[in-house]
């Protein structure tokens, strides 16, 4: 029994000493129950008063542990590579990529550091709904409905938004307030696009790409068809200034290609743009780009 | 997420390390970072709070050099393990190349890594892949625990718990002295590497 004794004590003290507290406090409970069955162990009394001491040590640390700060404020270095870590990596868009990290620095609950990121991407056009959404998430998640209510009312008399902006923030404040923050759904909207279901002989599948402009903008298209290493895009008539610097044979020095499993940065050049004749699409152009080295 | 740059044929993925609180991922890192200094590229960063759990991640950066003539960066992080940092684990899961499963080879823990391979395999599913196709090996951690007298598992028990759908390789380690946790992190790095070739069509 005594090396039974032994045996347990020494198994509490390593799960102790790796963190694993419920598990220590486990064993010394065994332990304390075996020196309470045998009446006529020496010591006993003393051994029994030590070993209660342990456990409530045990337990005040699993107590203080459940009531340590979920989330504490972490340095402007780190939130600087949460940032960089957790926005898309390898897409061109700058902005796009700065909401992205705030995003995630939101989740890791440096809420303070992702609204000014928030903040500072409402002055950006193509960012700013998404941002403002973020925002009010923010709020909601660490202050309370009140606070994203002021800020929403504050944005509303600024006239910061157009009404169809607003119509769309507004839609989604109302459907967080009802969720509050649903967890799940956020995840689910990040989640990749593409199926592991691919099969494997398959030519790589490029769903986007990415190109720039020859004037330093970047835009992203979806891919309509793929044939081979080159790739067809629509582009909807009302985007038709977009692409109106790009011809037959214009080279593309940084292209980026979304597949499920990895982004390619890379270059191409376009071996067709047709305006198209007829049917559904009648007025949108078709474009070809075919990737260099794929 | 892999990144393949092909005009200067350079890629990047990302190696993943879950598995049960306590169960030593940070100390495969902390190892790696000790014994492959050739390799790594930068600081370790470790998130983490009282008691060296990790609160968000760990974060070490290597550069392996030229393979079938594309240069290899790698990524390799950890993932909180206790229950309630299930959220931060499936954002540092986001776009995950090839997963380390970190398994704690004391009896104590059984269901935790059990619980463990569970949670991981759905919040792949969230990512929408499938914990039967992305690249993965099993590391049975802390055997240098049984000349303690502290009770483990045999691996046999180990393989049946963890191991019998899965059929990935498996390999016995102890961080804490370094034994097996190069071997686990090289044989993940191949089936990983190996699978991104096959997808990427990249050594041709
Ligand atoms: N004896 C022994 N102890 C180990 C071994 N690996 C890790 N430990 C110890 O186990 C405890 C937990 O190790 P960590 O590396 O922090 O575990 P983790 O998986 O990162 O834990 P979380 O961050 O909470 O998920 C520490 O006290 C380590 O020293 C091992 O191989 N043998
Ligand atoms: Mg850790």
């Amino acid at each position: 029994m005594r090396e039974k004794i032994k045996s347990l004590l020494k198994q509490a003290e390593l799960y102790r000493s790796q963190g694993l507290y419920n598990e220590a406090k486990e064993s010394y409970e065994r332990v304390k129950r075996i020196i309470q069955k045998s009446k006529q162990l020496p010591n006993r009394e003393k051994l029994l008063a030590n070993i209660s001491k342990k456990i409530e040590k045990v337990q005040n640390t699993l107590v203080r542990l459940e009531n340590a700060k979920e989330t504490p404020q972490m340095s402007p270095e780190v939130n600087r590579l949460i940032k960089n870590l957790f926005s898309k990596t390898g897409s061109g868009d700058k902005d796009a990529a700065a909401l992205e990290g705030a995003v995630a620095l939101a989740k890791f609950g440096q809420f303070n550091d992702a609204i000014a990121e928030f903040r500072r991407l409402l002055g950006v056009e193509s960012q700013r709904v998404q941002a403002a959404k973020n925002i009010l998430r923010c709020l909601l998640a660490y202050k309370s409905s009140d606070d994203a209510f002021d800020q929403l009312s504050e944005w509303r008399s600024e006239e910061l938004f157009t009404d169809e902006e607003m119509a769309k923030i507004k839609s989604f404040f109302d459907g967080l307030v009802e969720n509050k923050w649903d967890e799940k759904g956020a995840a689910r909207s990040e989640a990749l696009t593409g199926s592991s279901e691919m099969d494997e002989d398959e030519f790589l599948d490029i769903s986007a790409v990415a190109i720039t402009l020859p004037n330093g903008d970047q835009i992203e298209l979806d891919v309509s068809f793929q044939s081979g290493n080159v790739v067809s895009l629509i582009i909807d008539k009302k985007d038709e200034d977009l692409i109106k610097d790009l011809h037959e044979g214009s080279k593309l020095e940084d292209v980026h290609f979304y597949s499920p499993i990895a982004i390619f940065r890379g270059s191409g050049v376009i071996t067709s743009k047709t305006r198209i004749a007829s049917g559904p699409k009648e007025g949108d152009y078709s474009m070809d780009i075919k990737i260099d080295s794929l | 997420m892999a990144v393949f740059n092909i005009n200067k044929r350079e890629i990047e993925c990302k190696i993943v390390y879950y598995g049960p609180g306590r169960g030593g991922k940070t100390t495969n890192l902390e190892y790696i970072f000790k014994a492959y200094k050739k390799q790594v590229k930068g600081e370790m960063v470790s998130i983490d709070t009282e008691g060296d759990r990790t609160l968000f991640f760990d974060f070490l950066p290597m550069d392996l050099g030229k393979i079938k003539g594309c240069d290899v960066r790698v990524q390799l992080f950890t993932v909180p393990g206790q229950v309630q940092y299930s959220s931060t684990r499936k954002l540092v899961l986001k776009g995950v190349d090839g997963v380390v499963f970190v398994a704690d080879s004391m009896e104590v823990r059984r269901e935790k890594n059990m619980l463990s391979l569970k949670d991981l395999q759905q919040n792949l599913k969230e990512y929408n892949l499938s914990i039967f196709k992305i690249p993965l090996v099993l590391q049975y951690n802390k055997r240098d625990l049984a000349d303690e007298g502290i009770p483990i598992m045999p691996v046999e028990q180990m393989e049946r718990d963890l191991n019998r759908q899965l059929k990935v390789p498996s390999f016995e380690a102890s961080a804490i002295n370094g034994k097996g946790v190069g071997q686990t992190l090289q044989a993940c790095l191949r089936l990983t590497l190996q699978y991104l070739q096959k997808q990427l069509k990249w050594a041709n």
